[in-house]
């Protein structure tokens, strides 16, 4: 084994000799373990200063002097080969490399570049990552796997928007995405959906088995040429495409999944109910009595007895227990409605299978693709549906053009549960009183509940929003000159997106009446990218690439709104049975970027490389006065390991050291902010103007100037590789929505003030623990820190949706801002809170608002082990973050010992306060004297560092005399399960963000869905 | 598409050049919903700003709900029950609401949204012919001060309780905010009660004398100015003035009380005897779900969520056996409501919200007149007379001063009036006085937050 390991150097095998007047010489530079193209491979006339290197299909053309005798080919990290030219045209080699990662393609954006040419931070995830999870999206798929890109699914719901910050939260009022690239187009990521529901992802429409690579672009280096939408990073998706010279490879993928919630939190039963209403009444009479006034409206009378005053309030709970049991006997009610377990699917079932066929000869290639997934979320009706196909198509028209497209199909069906903040969704329903039963006498779901029932509404109620997505583009490329090349790509992204929903006619909201919309929105984003590469022959030991080009994309948003109401019964459910129609509206609304951009690359004996770039972008998101946006940035690398002192170390294999400084923007706020702005208006008869929206005429881009100092290396024969980036990311001008006073007339203005910094560090390393014929383990570890601060916003105070976050300066954004709770008085039983002097008060209007926890982890990072041995493999992944906190909303209304009325608790409270001296932190039972119990104070916040074993997964590969007789190329049978295991302080899942696309807003969980634990099993099939 | 690959070729061009003229055009994108303020030109645009005051009017927080709702449940002694489950508004019938609340904002917020949109009319004047350009003014100035009128109300102590140089009420803003360079001019502190109610009275003086006899439309004409400015002079204790005011719009012949009182409301389009109302149709209306009176005050039957119940043994007047008014309830039931009586008054959805109707200002009249000792338009008893033979009450010979603000509350029950006549009047609310701190409204926290101006500027008691 050591002495495989310990073969320096490469082998290099002649395959193919053509006979030809020596002149020009070509060939392919291929990897001899599986054909594959290796690029980034230097090739050279031995003895002299011409050369070339190897382009992303391995593919290398030099022109050599009939005196040239050897060629050597010569790849970082390992010694020079050379081979005889003997009179060949045409030299195709097959490689046997031992570390082919630093040949690996990155894909930069308009361009690629082999790894050891990279100066800037990208991280890559190949496809075998992403595929066959039981994911909605990609982003899913790729949690926890990249060091610095922290991504929040939010909720156990399927087919939302996911949270996805590369290097932290960099802005504060615009939006904090990434960019995402597909096959060299700008896609559209932002919900297009109903307003009044969750955000949802359009990232859901791409099915992430067709995808090659994923790369992060992370420093200011990599994502500037991508100038004014690169502060957020980017991420560029890569489609499989065709090989040539392969036979057609079929490949089949399904899998089975099965869900449950990760966790319940546990509410009380009914005869705990009852018994602590009661005890609430009686806390109430007495507390009134003793305050000399009625709490229920002070207005009246004062009680004339603390024996009237809990007789008065122990009624009023009767009352309501009587109303909710639908008039039961309390003494023998003899069952408690789980109302936790009733919201959930027991279990969720989903499927997927695709089928995909790649092949083609040297001049067409294709990859082909049909996909079909159907998933259940864990709660009850909610379900994602997405089938389609992909189509990737590349000809050689002549030894100069070639031309192709690459286009994706699909139709997404998202069935829709209200927001958490609806009455209807089914996570409010464990709100629901244990004392109402499920069915009602006549066996029908019971309606008459505390808030409605969002389980009967369900009978009656749908929400379904279909997209059909069309992206793809069309590219040529135009050999100019054999080192001049010309590339056009148009491309489309198309969603035409069908929203309907239906309140049933019996529905508890609906009024009898029946309520429908339609919202149909067609979004067209057209972009054209146009660019020269240039790869001049500069001799031996210079190598230099360049870009230029320019870009233009334009996005058209229309939409078609309509409601009615009045429907004659449930039967039909279009608009075209209502009565009245209440509601119809159109909307058109366009933006524009026009951009122009450059890069240089340059490298001198593959040891010093050095990159720089440019970007202008124009946007008609701004104003004439601040239209266009300059965005340099220039990095350097120096590959160590290639200098003498050290190119023949044994341990140290590889060495790159690497720096980058450069200027980003962001733009992502919305049309028209620059102008004021009146809306039309809708009184009946009388159609005007009001002013809505205040502009800012001198709006300008927001900037991040990042610098990012990284070193790569290997040790070991790379055994042991790892890759350290430090960060700075330091943003001004921020797009901030600042408030102004209503007294102008507005609510707030767009405005470039203030400044926010991000500083990190990621860890990446990888481990080949142990590698014999028989058995392979190996170990990757990445591992994040970012440290985020808002340095100032003018005075501002800007707030979450919620209000219970703030960007606060000097403090991270996204700070929970809100009184201290300081426990319990042992004496009275009340809520305690840290006033302005530091105190302890039991007045909650004297707390005052202070930072008492942060959203945003400092560690994120994931820990994968993969076995393998005779067919099987085994993979381990456990992703955590540490440092943030979560904040429970709802625990104003589940933790609040009835302090809002008659909201079903949490078993906590049970270890209430009861009487004196008895010493707890969950304050005593009241509704009217529960001294902030029913408002927000940091008792809701717990700690929201986990560790989770995210995935495990079992495979088998069949072996090569079992296909032989199946006639198959491969099968692959696997189990996985998802979430099995969570280890965290809080209360619900950690993995929560009810709010979830906010830069300020996060950790909050609302009665939110928690996520699924998952088990997979599926098979992978070539043919 | 066409259009788009012709762009391609000139942006090449324009590329290969260096030249971006083209290119550059593209940038320039029209709003594709909304106008800038340069857009409006003509003696049109003008007055379409003017009717999007109204739409202003309209909002839930404004007179589609919460002018007349959050004055009922604060001036609540119990006659009725916030059963639904919004916190916010069981807070201000509790007589407990915050700085917070997003009531207290939100209605704040619509009144200055208002007062700019009014403004920015009265700086557009010069775009209007001669003969329209004092109608216009006046119909603007009418409608800022109505809102001014309602500010001081919900936000500062009554103008019965006297220092009214020193009680604070609100920011008084007369200049639109159109642009960065008048912006600073909207961060104010409050203004005195005295110096909001001499502009209040100026701008409806002004629109009383100014606005035309009738526009249509539910616009607001001469008698709605008058109207209204016989509530101020009232709220002022200026009697005489008042009953003159309320004559002028009895006196006009343009109203009639309807022929019964269940006549009067959940009407399409204005009632003979409503001199102002707020319109409303199944496309444009207040709210139906979570906003809009009837969405409260409604039961479910009838669409509404029936959060508000009314107690009839708690009612703070009693009614004759045959009076119309006594009976003008229903039994019905909400989303939290088993079963509870409603008001009749607020019951169908889409109809016109009467914000002055003829019974007032003859009640109005009736009162200023007794307590002025004048008999201007009529004598105080005919005017009680005529209103309570409407409902079928029976006719009275004598009264007193208490029997007029007695059959004002009967009149005008849950429509929001109930607040300000005791208010006015210096009448405890139950065991509340009528100064209580928590019986007027907080400046908005947020609102402070913003303009410095604000900050030791709070209301007692909050």
């Amino acid at each position: 084994m050591l002495r495989f390991f310990s073969m320096v150097g490469m082998l290099l095998i002649l395959s193919i000799f053509s006979f030809a007047q020596v002149g020009q010489l070509t060939g392919k530079v291929t990897d001899a373990k599986d054909g594959t193209p290796l690029p980034g491979v230097t090739v050279k006339v031995k003895n002299s200063n011409i050369g070339t290197i190897t382009d992303a299909t391995g593919t290398y053309h030099l022109s050599v002097p009939s005196s040239a005798v050897f060629l050597t080919f010569s790849f970082v990290g390992f010694a020079d080969h050379e081979i005889a030219i003997a009179g060949h045209s045409t030299i195709n080699i097959a490689l046997q490399s031992g570390n082919k990662d630093l040949s690996e393609v990155i894909v930069v954006g308009y361009g690629t570049l082999t790894k050891k040419d990279v100066t800037g931070s990208i991280s890559k995830v190949a496809s075998k990552e992403v595929e066959n999870q039981p994911v909605a999206s990609l982003e899913s798929a790729i949690q926890g796997k990249v060091p610095g890109v922290v991504i929040e699914s939010g909720s156990g719901k399927v087919g939302q928007g996911i949270k996805v910050r590369v290097r932290g939260t960099s802005s504060i009022s615009a939006s904090s995405q990434p960019l995402y690239v597909i096959d060299g187009m700008p896609v559209n990521t932002t919900s297009r959906s109903d307003i009044y529901n969750d955000e949802t992802n359009p990232m859901a429409d791409i099915n992430p088995n067709d995808i090659e690579s994923i790369e992060v672009l992370k420093d200011a280096s990599a994502a500037a040429i991508y100038g004014a939408r690169g502060a957020n990073g980017v991420i560029l998706i890569t489609t499989k495409k065709g090989k040539a010279g392969e036979k057609t490879k079929l490949e089949l993928n399904a899998n089975n999944t099965w869900g449950r919630p990760t966790k319940k939190r546990g509410f009380l039963n009914a005869q705990d109910y009852i018994d602590l209403l009661h005890e609430r009444a009686v806390n109430d009479g007495k507390l009134s009595f003793a305050a000399g006034y009625n709490p229920v409206n002070p207005a009246l009378p004062p009680f004339a007895s603390e024996a009237e005053a809990i007789d008065y309030m122990t009624k009023r709970v009767d009352n309501a227990l009587k109303s909710f049991s639908l008039g039961k006997d309390l003494k023998s009610l003899g069952y408690t409605t789980d109302w936790e377990s009733l919201m959930f699917r027991d279990p969720a079932h989903s499927q997927q299978i695709d089928l995909s066929a790649t092949g083609g000869n040297e001049k067409t290639k294709f990859y082909v693709s049909g996909f079909y997934i159907n998933q259940q979320s864990i709660v009850k009706n909610n379900d994602f549906k997405r089938y389609g196909g992909r189509l990737n198509l590349e000809h050689n028209a002549s030894d100069r053009v070639s031309l192709g497209m690459n286009v994706n199909i699909s139709r997404s069906q998202l069935d829709r549960v209200s927001n958490d903040n609806s009455f209807s969704t089914p996570g409010q329903l464990v709100a629901q009183s244990p004392v109402s039963p499920y069915l009602d006498d006549n066996g029908e779901i019971n309606n008459s509940t505390l808030y409605p029932n969002g389980l009967y509404d369900a009978q009656f109620n749908t929400s379904s929003m279909i997209t059909f997505r069309t992206l793809g583009n069309v590219f040529l490329n135009y050999k100019i000159l054999p080192s001049l090349s010309f590339r056009s790509e148009l491309g489309a992204d198309i969603s035409t997106i069908n929203e309907d929903s239906y309140i049933g006619v019996l529905a508890s909201d609906a009024f009898g009446k029946g309520f429908g919309s339609s919202f149909i929105s067609q979004d067209v984003a057209l972009n054209t990218n146009n660019y020269f590469s240039f790869n001049p022959q500069l001799g031996g030991d210079h190598t230099l690439s360049a870009t230029a080009g320019m870009s233009y994309l334009q996005d058209d948003f229309n939409s078609t709104q309509v409601q009615g109401e009045l429907f004659p019964s449930d039967i039909i459910k279009k608009l075209a049975a209502a009565a009245s129609i209440t509601f119809g509206s159109t909307q058109a609304q366009r933006y524009t970027f026009l951009s122009y951009f450059a890069r240089a690359n340059y490298s001198y004996k593959n040891k010093y490389i050095a990159s720089i770039s440019v970007r202008s972008d124009g946007s008609s998101r701004f104003g004439p006065n601040n239209r266009y946006g300059i965005f340099p940035a220039g990095s350097v690398a120096w590959v160590l390991s290639e200098e003498e002192f050290l190119k023949s170390n044994p341990t140290l294999t590889y060495l790159k050291v690497r720096a980058s400084y450069g200027s980003t923007g962001n733009a992502e706020i919305g049309e028209n902010r620059f102008l004021t702005l009146l809306s039309p208006t809708s009184y009946p008869q009388l159609p005007g103007y009001r002013p809505t929206q205040m502009g800012n005429p001198d709006l300008k881009w927001e900037r991040t100037n990042q610098v990012d100092v990284g070193i790569e290396f290997g040790l070991f024969d790379n055994r042991f590789s790892g890759e350290i980036d430090y960060y700075n990311k330091q943003t001004s001008d921020l797009l901030l929505k600042a408030n102004l006073p209503y007294t102008s007339g507005y609510g707030f203005q767009y405005m470039n003030i203030g400044s926010m910094e991000n500083k990190g560090v990621e860890i990446m390393l990888n481990s080949i623990n142990i590698r014999n014929r028989n058995f392979k383990w190996t170990t990757t570890l990445n591992l994040a820190y970012n440290k985020n601060r808002v340095k100032n916003i003018g005075g501002q105070i800007i707030e979450s949706t919620g209000g219970e976050q703030r960007a606060v300066e000097g403090e991270p954004i996204g700070v929970f801002y809100m009184p201290k709770f300081a426990g319990v008085d042992p004496k009275t039983g009340e809520a305690l809170y840290v006033d302005g002097s530091g105190k302890n008060t039991t007045s909650y209007s004297d707390a005052v608002k202070m930072v008492v926890g942060k959203s945003n982890p400092d560690w994120t990072g994931g820990f994968t082990n993969t076995f393998s041995s005779h067919g099987f493999d085994l993979s381990v992944f456990f992703s955590f973050v540490q440092g943030n906190n979560i904040y429970n909303r709802a625990g104003i209304y589940q933790d609040n010992g009835f302090a809002s009325g008659y909201d079903n608790q949490r078993v906590d409270v049970l270890n209430r306060w009861q009487k004196p001296n008895d010493i707890t932190n969950v304050p005593r039972l009241s509704r009217y004297f529960s001294n902030g119990a029913n408002q927000m104070s940091s008792r809701w916040i717990s700690d929201g560092s986990y560790i989770r074993l995210k995935s495990a997964t079992l495979g088998y590969n069949l072996p090569k005399q079992a296909l032989d007789v199946l006639k198959i190329s491969g099968l692959r049978l696997y189990v996985a399960g998802y979430n099995l295991w969570t280890k965290t302080k809080f209360v619900g899942d950690p993995e929560v963000n009810s709010d979830v696309m906010g830069n300020i807003a996060g950790g909050i969980d609302y009665y939110t869905i928690p996520q699924a634990k998952q088990v997979t099993v599926g098979v992978n099939v070539k043919f | 598409m066409k259009l788009f690959k012709n762009y391609i070729g000139i942006c090449l061009l324009a590329a290969a050049s260096f030249g971006l003229p083209a290119c550059n055009k593209k940038l320039d994108v029209i709003p594709g919903g909304q106008i800038v303020p340069n857009q409006i030109k003509s003696q049109g645009d003008v007055e379409a700003v003017i009717k999007g005051i109204y739409s202003n009017l309209q909002d839930p927080n404004a007179f589609g709900e919460r002018n007349l709702l959050m004055a009922d449940l604060l001036g609540d002694e119990g006659e009725i029950s916030f059963e639904g489950t919004f916190l916010n508004y069981r807070l201000v019938q509790e007589k407990n609401q915050d700085k917070n609340s997003s009531i207290v904002e939100g209605m704040w917020q619509r009144s200055y949204y208002t007062i700019n949109n009014a403004n920015l009319v009265l700086e557009n004047l010069d775009k209007v012919s001669k003969d329209s350009k004092e109608a216009f003014e006046a119909e603007a100035r009418f409608l800022r001060g109505l809102v001014y009128f309602n500010l001081c109300n919900f936000y500062a102590k009554p103008y019965s309780a006297g220092n009214v140089t020193s009680t604070l009420a609100v920011p008084l803003i007369l200049k639109a905010t159109i642009g960065q360079e008048n912006l600073k001019d909207s961060y104010q502190g409050r203004a005195t009660l005295d110096a909001v109610h001499k502009q209040i009275l100026e701008d409806l003086l002004f629109a009383a004398e100014k606005l035309p006899e009738y526009i249509g439309n539910g616009r607001a004409d001469k008698y709605v100015a008058s109207a209204i400015l016989s509530r101020v002079y009232l709220s002022e204790g200026k009697y005489e003035e008042a009953a003159t005011a309320a004559n002028e719009v009895i006196e006009s012949g343009e109203y009639a009380l309807t022929s019964s009182y269940s006549k009067a409301f959940n009407n399409a389009s204005n009632s003979t005897e409503d001199v102002f109302a707020i319109q409303q149709t199944n496309q444009s209306n207040s709210g139906t779900t979570n906003n809009g009176l009837t969405t409260f005050y409604g039961g479910y039957d009838y669409g509404s969520r029936g959060d508000i119940i009314i107690d009839l043994d708690a009612l703070p007047v009693t009614f004759e056996a045959n009076d119309e008014r006594g009976n003008f309830f229903y039994e019905n039931y909400g989303i939290n409501v088993d079963d509870g009586m409603y008001t009749t008054k607020w019951r169908d959805q889409y109809k016109v919200i009467p914000i002055v109707r003829l019974a007032e200002l003859y009640l109005t009249r009736a009162e200023a007149n007794f307590r002025a000792g004048t008999t201007i338009g009529a004598d105080p008893i005919d005017d009680v007379n005529e209103v309570r033979h409407r409902s079928g009450a029976s006719v009275l010979n004598k009264i007193t001063v208490d029997d007029i603000v007695e059959e004002r509350v009967r009149e005008l029950l849950f429509e929001g009036d109930k607040i300000w006549t005791y208010k006015r009047l210096k009448k405890d609310f139950g065991s509340l006085s009528y100064l209580y701190d928590k019986l007027i409204f907080p400046i908005p926290q947020r609102e402070i937050d913003v303009n410095t101006k604000l900050k030791d500027q709070q209301n007692p008691g909050y």
